[in-house]
C-alpha cells in the first residue's frame, strides 16, 4: 500500500452552508447494458401505453410516487424483456436496468447512471423534478469528475423498490405478451 | 469501463482501467459473481447461508465451511486477538434486539457467545462451545472486494478499483486520488490524498441517521451496560491498509477505541483518518 494523504483537504473542513451540487457517475449506456443482460439476443423496443389505472397499481406496489414511463421497455425474441426505470429519492438519482426472463425471474439489474446531491436544501424538489421524465439520450451534465468516493455504506433500499416496480409491470402488464411471443 | 450492480445490499462498483479493456467484460462478470457468492455463503439476511447455519447450529454439531468462510473467520479471529476484543462479530443477537438485522429462529433465553467461542476443528471444519449469532456483515464486504480485485488482477487487468458502497479497493500502477463524503452531507466528497495498491473503508453513522431511526449499528462487544451496547458517534471514521478486510474491520476498533494509533494498527500496518462532523 502506497498511501500519500492530502492534509490540506483534512484540515480545511468546515461546517459551513453549501448550496446543492451534485456528483453524477454514468456507468454504461442502455445498448451496453442490454448486451451485458441479455447476450445473443435482438432486443425490440416495445413501448406501451400506462393507463391511469395500471400507474396507480405500480405506485402501490412499490411506494414511488413519480410516474412509469412506458417508452423505455425492449422485448426479445424469446420473450425476455429489458426495461430502464429511474428512481428519483431526496438524495439521489438512479437509473437503472433490468432483464426478466419470460416468466419474469430477475436475470441480472445493471445500474445506467448514479447521481448524489449535497447541500442544505436536498429536499428541494427542484433538485429532483430535473430527473422527472428525462429522455434517454438527454443526459443531465453533472460535474463527473469525482471517481474514488469512500464513506458511509449506503443503502440500495431504494433502488429494491424500483426493481419490485420494474416486477410488477411484468405481472400487470408483459406477462401476456410474453407468450405472444414464441 | 465502469460497471456498477446492487450487491451486498449496497452499490458495487467495478472500474477497470486497461487499453484491451473491451475484451475484458467477461472478467468483470466474474468478479461480480464472486461477490455474489460471498454473499450467498455470509449473508445475514439469506437464512440458507453457511453463515445462518453456523448461527444454528455451530454449537450443537462440528459444520463444514467453504475455504473463503474459513478465510473470512480467521482473519477475524485475527482481528480479535490483536484489537483485544474490540473487534467481535459476534453481536449479531445485539442488532437483531434492536431490530437491525431480522430474525430467522426463536430467541430462546440464550447466553451467546463470541468469536472467541468459535474453533477451528480442521482448516474447513468450525465449531461454537457456545451459542453463537456471527454477523460478518463489514468484514465480509472487505473480503468481497479483495476477492473480486483478485480475480481481475489475475486475468491480467493493469489497473482499477471495486468499490462496495464505500468499502473501496484500488490496484495497478496508477496512484488514486480518494475522496470520502462529507459526514453532514453539505459538501462535496473531500480530496484526501492519493491511494495506490491499497484498501480504505469507513463508518459513519449519518446514513443511517438520514435514512432511519434504528439505534446505532456499530456495537461495543464489551460494553458493560445496556447503555453502551450501542455506540453513538458523530463524524466518520476511516481505516487504510493492504487488503480491504483488514480495512473494514479495523474501522470498528478505531470508533471504538477512538484512537488513531491503537496498536493494532501497526500491527496491520493500517492508517486512520477520522473527518469530524
Amino acid at each position: 500500500m502506497n498511501w500519500h494523504p492530502h492534509t490540506i483537504s483534512l484540515l480545511g473542513i468546515a461546517a459551513l452552508a453549501a448550496p446543492i451540487t451534485s456528483q453524477a457517475k454514468i456507468y454504461v449506456s442502455i445498448e451496453q447494458a442490454q448486451v451485458l443482460l441479455l447476450p445473443n439476443q435482438l432486443l425490440t423496443q416495445s413501448p406501451i401505453l400506462i393507463s391511469k389505472g395500471l400507474q396507480e397499481k405500480l405506485r402501490l406496489a412499490s411506494s414511488i410516487r413519480h410516474p412509469f414511463q412506458g417508452d423505455r421497455i425492449w422485448k426479445a425474441k424469446d420473450g425476455s424483456w429489458f426495461v430502464v426505470d429511474e428512481v428519483v429519492g431526496k438524495h439521489e438519482m438512479i437509473q437503472y436496468a433490468v432483464a426478466l426472463s419470460p416468466r419474469g425471474t430477475i436475470l441480472g439489474i445493471e445500474i445506467l447512471e448514479y447521481v448524489e446531491s449535497y447541500g442544505y436544501e436536498v429536499a428541494n424538489p427542484a433538485w429532483r423534478k430535473q430527473f422527472i421524465g428525462k429522455q434517454v439520450n438527454d443526459p443531465i451534465k453533472l460535474n463527473q469528475d469525482i471517481q474514488n468516493i469512500g464513506g458511509a455504506t449506503l443503502s440500495c433500499k431504494h433502488l429494491t423498490d424500483g426493481v419490485k416496480r420494474v416486477v410488477m409491470l411484468y405481472e400487470l402488464a408483459l406477462k401476456e405478451q410474453s407468450s405472444k411471443t414464441k | 469501463m465502469r460497471r456498477c450492480r446492487p450487491l451486498l445490499g449496497t452499490f458495487v462498483e467495478i472500474v477497470i482501467k486497461d487499453q484491451m479493456e473491451a475484451f475484458h467484460t467477461e472478467l468483470i462478470s466474474e468478479a461480480f459473481a464472486s461477490i455474489e457468492l460471498v454473499q450467498k455463503l455470509m449473508g445475514f439476511h439469506q437464512h440458507q447461508s453457511e453463515l445462518s447455519k453456523m448461527n444454528h447450529a455451530a454449537h450443537l454439531r462440528p459444520i463444514q465451511i467453504h475455504p473463503w468462510t474459513a478465510q473470512v473467520l480467521l482473519a477475524a479471529k485475527d482481528i480479535h486477538h490483536h484489537s483485544r476484543g474490540l473487534f467481535d462479530c459476534g453481536i449479531g443477537h445485539r442488532l437483531i434486539a434492536a431490530g437491525l438485522l431480522p430474525q430467522h429462529l426463536f430467541l430462546e433465553q440464550i447466553h451467546f457467545g463470541g468469536l472467541a467461542d468459535l474453533e477451528f476443528l480442521e482448516p474447513h471444519l468450525i465449531y461454537s462451545r457456545r451459542p453463537i449469532r456471527l454477523d460478518l456483515g463489514g468484514i465480509a464486504k472487505g473480503f468481497a472486494v479483495d476477492q473480486a480485485v483478485q480475480i481481475l488482477q489475475s486475468g491480467g487487468i493493469a489497473g482499477g478499483a471495486v468499490n462496495a458502497g464505500g468499502d473501496l479497493r484500488v490496484f495497478g500502477d496508477a496512484a488514486e486520488t480518494i475522496f470520502l463524503r462529507d459526514p453532514e452531507g453539505r459538501r462535496p466528497p473531500i480530496d484526501i490524498g492519493k491511494l495506490q495498491n491499497g484498501a480504505i473503508a469507513t463508518s459513519g453513522l449519518y446514513f443511517a441517521r438520514r435514512d432511519s431511526c434504528f439505534p446505532s449499528h456499530i456495537i461495543n462487544p464489551t460494553a458493560n451496560s445496556l447503555e453502551q451496547i450501542h455506540h453513538e458517534f458523530l463524524g466518520s471514521y476511516s481505516v487504510l491498509a493492504q487488503e480491504c478486510i483488514y480495512a473494514d474491520a479495523l474501522t470498528k476498533v478505531f470508533i471504538l477505541s477512538e484512537n488513531a494509533h491503537h496498536a493494532c494498527f501497526d500491527h496491520f500496518k493500517a492508517k486512520a483518518i477520522r473527518i469530524p462532523a
